[in-house]
């Protein structure tokens, strides 16, 4: 069953087509392909595990035309028509994609959209379905209102009938089931099934993705789920700790946007107050084993008020570190703490001091949350956060203030970014379980390679040898723990390799976290390995810059610094047996143009001073954590 | 008798009667019976009662009352009277709603029989047969890979020696420069040597001599040697390996091929002059 087909059904007010597509769909079948996962993980795998089409509310009001199929279609190479019209197609293909459209209302601004009008007899809902019928701006203008009164609490209770509600989104999620299955080819692509469980407190974003392992037989039998209107993921558990009795399958949550929950996403006591219990601690840690850390809507990984000895730290949090996310609570610098990434992973060390249960051992991924059905991650080729700002002369500096007043403008959204993962094979079960066992990393867009392994005897030679089979077999990958009881201090097999077609890289960096012996939370950034090292060496324990070759001008940069690969071993020098720490990679590549620099070019516009028009990209792999033995 | 047929050809050509005939299936399905903005009678039929009711109970999860039918019904004539007398006086013409509206339906007409269509094993052979480039297998490659560094005159003259060295058996003395990628690939396929390593890289390893050491190559990394011990290229996939992959690129061009059709069937009737402003 598809797009075109439940567009007509709801046009012609008839379901007869419905069904009988559906059947011819089963006879045709597919058989099961059977895919060999390798020994260990040879080949990083990326994708996005955030992506809305037409189906999402919003997207739909922000002017996207494009379906699944569209988005899969994209995601594997093929040249797309954007709903504005642009033709787009990927440098390279992604191995996988999961499509997130929000639960909460899926597929029902596209159905006020397609109602015939005269069954719409809400006056506000009559306005907006005139408004998105007038065009690209009126549907824009529809969506500013229709967010801002989500934020309020004050949708019109036609929009929010449950009974119709329950019934489209389980139409749109099953017709979407059958789109996904059709481009899933397990080896070759991956198409996982999930949705975006828009959590939210006022305008404080505590969003979660929701990925299946499974098939079609199994998540046939669920629906997504609204959130409430209560700032806890408690009924998200509830139901994915259901499905999972239910089915015998399996399924993980991603939060994403930490940076707009306004100190909410990452708090130190359980949500609404009170001493974290371990028993929530245990459920988040299981069901939410990775972190989206960085996306279109800003980055979450450091920010300069909680890092202020990390030159590198605040990497595209201009615009995002305001407000919360609809702009209706302005930020507060004592809110950063639960809202940073690194942050989080330190208050996760913290709490497992105190009820010996870590709440935030998560890995590392980036995503893109686009809102045009289109996964693009890079900034020659970047298609924006909605329809609205696809590329067009006016995008870089047109307000983005999700109809309030505070200053959010188009340069602050990033092209970021993708998710790597070290799977055994492509398909949904081996990209799923990397996931669990945390063996992922973050990019803000490049395809850099990130090898990380932690042990207790690697040593400088180890390079020369087989040092991925000797990082499975003597150590443990990125996402893992450290087994306790060695002596010495750990080592790491720490190795970036540039992206084929992308910059040089300039440095790999540890950075460390743990808590002190006065119980105290600590960081520190260390350069472990970087490029033309003869010329380049530390003052004052800072590493001079790698340099600068970028033209703004010409939007465009060149690899004469920087190295194509960095490979190291690394001990930790100030290591403490007796402390819990974590240990996580940052890769950062040489100065490259950021995408307003590409639309400059391209549109021959002239930027004001403060937009960004160059950055150094950059990978965050997941951590390697280490606990004492228990005395 | 030929003039007849011509005029029913040029009446099948003409855009009113296809706006008309659409107009007409899109009412036929919606309240089973045609319209007529001419027409001075109204019957509420059976049928269109039963479709207001239905409405409503969607609406209001309960039956109306009698009065509340009465009224449902008397606010269905108005609707119609207004409408057709609307559509007497052309108010539907300067109206974007309604504009966009009627194209949505259009496109949904054109766009759906194609969605639901099932395609033939000989569609899906025909697809397959009309571009075997892009169903083609790739290459697969088993080989061995060294690494000398980035692309420079030095790089090149060393990849050039160690060349030599290697394909005489000396590999004594000759460095590798580490790269966090495999030495050596077994039966790897094209496009997973592409992602890993570059366009490029991919390209030369189809001109590279079989089990002998070549060299150099580009890569996105700068320059190796290598030597491929095995070049196979699989065969052409049968209908069947790929049925999925047809049939999705099948419907997809299935449906722009009918929307576009029915656009270009369309646009024949009309003369479409464009006077841009100076």
């Amino acid at each position: 069953m598809r797009r075109k087909v439940m567009l007509a059904a709801v046009l012609l007010g008839t379901t007869a087509l419905i069904g009988g597509c559906d059947q011819i769909k089963r006879a045709v079948g597919g058989g099961e392909v059977a895919v060999t996962e390798s020994e260990f993980p040879e080949k990083v795998l990326w994708g996005d595990t955030h992506l809305h089409t037409a189906n999402s509310v919003d997207a739909f009001g922000f002017g996207v035309r494009l379906g699944p199929e569209e988005a899969l279609r994209f995601a594997r190479g093929e040249e797309i028509t954007s709903t504005t019209g642009v033709k787009a197609k990927l440098s390279r293909p992604l191995d996988f994609l999961v499509i997130t459209d929000h639960a909460e209302g899926l597929g029902a601004t596209k159905a006020l959209y397609d109602a015939p009008r005269m069954l719409i007899t809400d006056p506000t809902m009559r306005r907006w379905y005139d408004m998105m019928h007038e065009g690209p701006e009126g549907s824009q203008r529809a969506m500013a209102e229709i967010l801002d009164a989500r934020g309020r609490n004050d949708l019109p209770a036609a929009m929010m009938g449950q009974a119709d509600a329950a019934e489209r989104t389980k139409s749109v999620w099953n017709s979407s089931i059958d789109t996904v299955e059709d481009y899933n080819e397990p080896g070759k692509f991956t198409a996982f099934f999930g949705f975006e469980y828009t959590l939210m407190q006022g305008g404080n974003n505590l969003h979660r993705n929701i990925i299946f392992r499974d098939g079609p037989d199994k998540v046939r039998t669920v629906v997504p789920i609204d959130p409430t209107y209560k700032a806890t993921p408690d009924e998200i558990w509830n139901y994915m700790e259901a499905y999972e009795k239910s089915t015998g399958g399996r399924v993980l949550a991603i939060p994403h946007n930490s940076n707009l929950s306004n100190g909410l996403m990452f708090e130190l006591t359980q949500p609404g107050g009170g001493p974290m219990t371990a028993e929530y601690a245990k459920r988040r840690a299981r069901l939410e084993p990775v972190v989206e850390i960085t996306q279109i809507k800003g980055d979450s990984e450091a920010h300069p008020f909680l890092s202020p000895n990390d030159e590198f730290a605040g990497f595209g949090v201009a615009g995002w570190e305001i407000s919360n996310l609809l702009g209706n609570q302005p930020k507060t610098q004592n809110m950063f703490a639960g809202e940073y990434v690194r942050e989080a992973l330190k208050r996760g060390l913290l709490l497992e001091a105190q009820m010996g249960v870590n709440p935030y051992k998560f890995g590392l991924i980036g995503s893109t949350d686009s809102h045009t059905a289109l996964s693009t991650a890079d900034e020659d080729q970047f298609f924006g956060k909605h329809s609205g700002n696809e590329p067009n002369p006016a995008r870089v500096m047109q307000g983005q203030n999700l109809g309030t007043r505070q200053g959010r403008f188009g340069w602050h959204y990033l092209a970021s970014g993708y998710a790597a993962v070290w799977a055994k094979a492509n398909t949904r079960a081996a990209i799923f379980d990397a996931m669990q066992r945390r063996e992922v990393y973050a990019s803000t867009g490049p395809r850099m390679t990130v090898r990380f392994f932690g042990g207790w005897d690697f040593k400088a030679d180890d390079l020369k040898g087989d040092w991925v089979r000797a990082g499975y077999q003597r150590g443990v990958p990125m996402g893992g723990e450290l087994k306790p009881g060695a002596k010495g201090a750990p080592s790491f097999i720490v190795s970036a390799l540039k992206d084929p077609i992308g910059a040089n890289l300039d440095r790999v960096q540890v950075v460390k976290g743990w808590v002190d012996k006065n119980g105290k939370a600590q960081e520190k950034v260390f350069d472990v390995v970087w490029s033309d090292a003869a010329k380049r060496k530390p003052v004052g324990g800072k590493l001079p810059a790698v340099g600068d070759t970028v033209d703004v001008a010409t939007a465009s940069y060149k690899n004469t610094i920087g190295a194509a690969t960095l490979n190291t071993v690394w001990t930790d020098p100030e290591f403490d047996p007796s402390v819990r720490a974590f240990y996580y990679l940052r890769v950062l590549e040489i100065p490259t143009p950021s995408w307003p620099a590409y639309d400059a070019v391209r549109f021959k516009l002239k930027l004001p001073p403060e937009v960004r028009v160059k950055q150094q990209e950059r990978a965050y792999t997941s951590p390697i954590w280490y606990s004492p033995t228990k005395a | 008798m030929s003039g007849w047929k011509d005029r029913a050809a040029g009446l099948l050509r003409e855009p009113l009667v296809h706006f008309l005939a659409a107009g007409a299936l899109v009412f036929v399905v919606l309240s089973g019976r045609p319209p007529d903005a001419g027409e001075r009678r109204i019957v509420v039929d059976e049928a269109v009662v039963t479709g207001i009711v239905n409405r409503y109970v969607q609406a209001f999860r309960r039956p109306p009352t009698p009065a509340e039918l009465d009224g449902l019904i008397s606010d269905h004539v108005r609707t119609e009277v207004y409408y057709r007398e609307a559509l007497r006086l052309g108010l539907d013409q300067d109206d974007e709603v309604v504009r966009k509206r009627m194209r949505n339906k259009m496109l949904a007409i054109a766009g759906a029989e194609a969605e639901a269509a099932q395609p033939s094993d000989a569609d899906l052979q025909a697809l397959l047969d009309k571009d075997p480039a892009r169903y083609a297998l790739p290459p697969r490659y088993t080989l061995e890979q060294r690494y000398i560094g980035a692309d420079n005159a030095a790089n090149r003259a060393r990849a050039g020696a160690d060349v030599a060295a290697l394909n005489a058996g000396r590999t004594a003395g000759l460095a590798q420069e580490p790269l966090p990628l495999p030495g050596r690939f077994v039966d790897a396929p094209a496009f997973d040597l592409a992602t890993q390593f570059g366009d490029d890289f991919a390209a030369a390893l189809a001109k590279a001599p079989v089990g002998q050491w070549f060299g150099p190559v580009s890569s996105g990394f700068g320059l190796h040697v290598i030597r491929v011990e095995q070049r196979a290229q699989p065969p052409q996939p049968r209908l069947a390996e790929i049925r999925q992959r047809l049939e999705n690129d099948w419907r997809a061009a299935a449906v722009r091929k009918a929307e576009d059709a029915h656009l270009k069937e369309l646009l024949e009737g009309y003369d479409v002059v464009i006077e841009r402003p100076e």
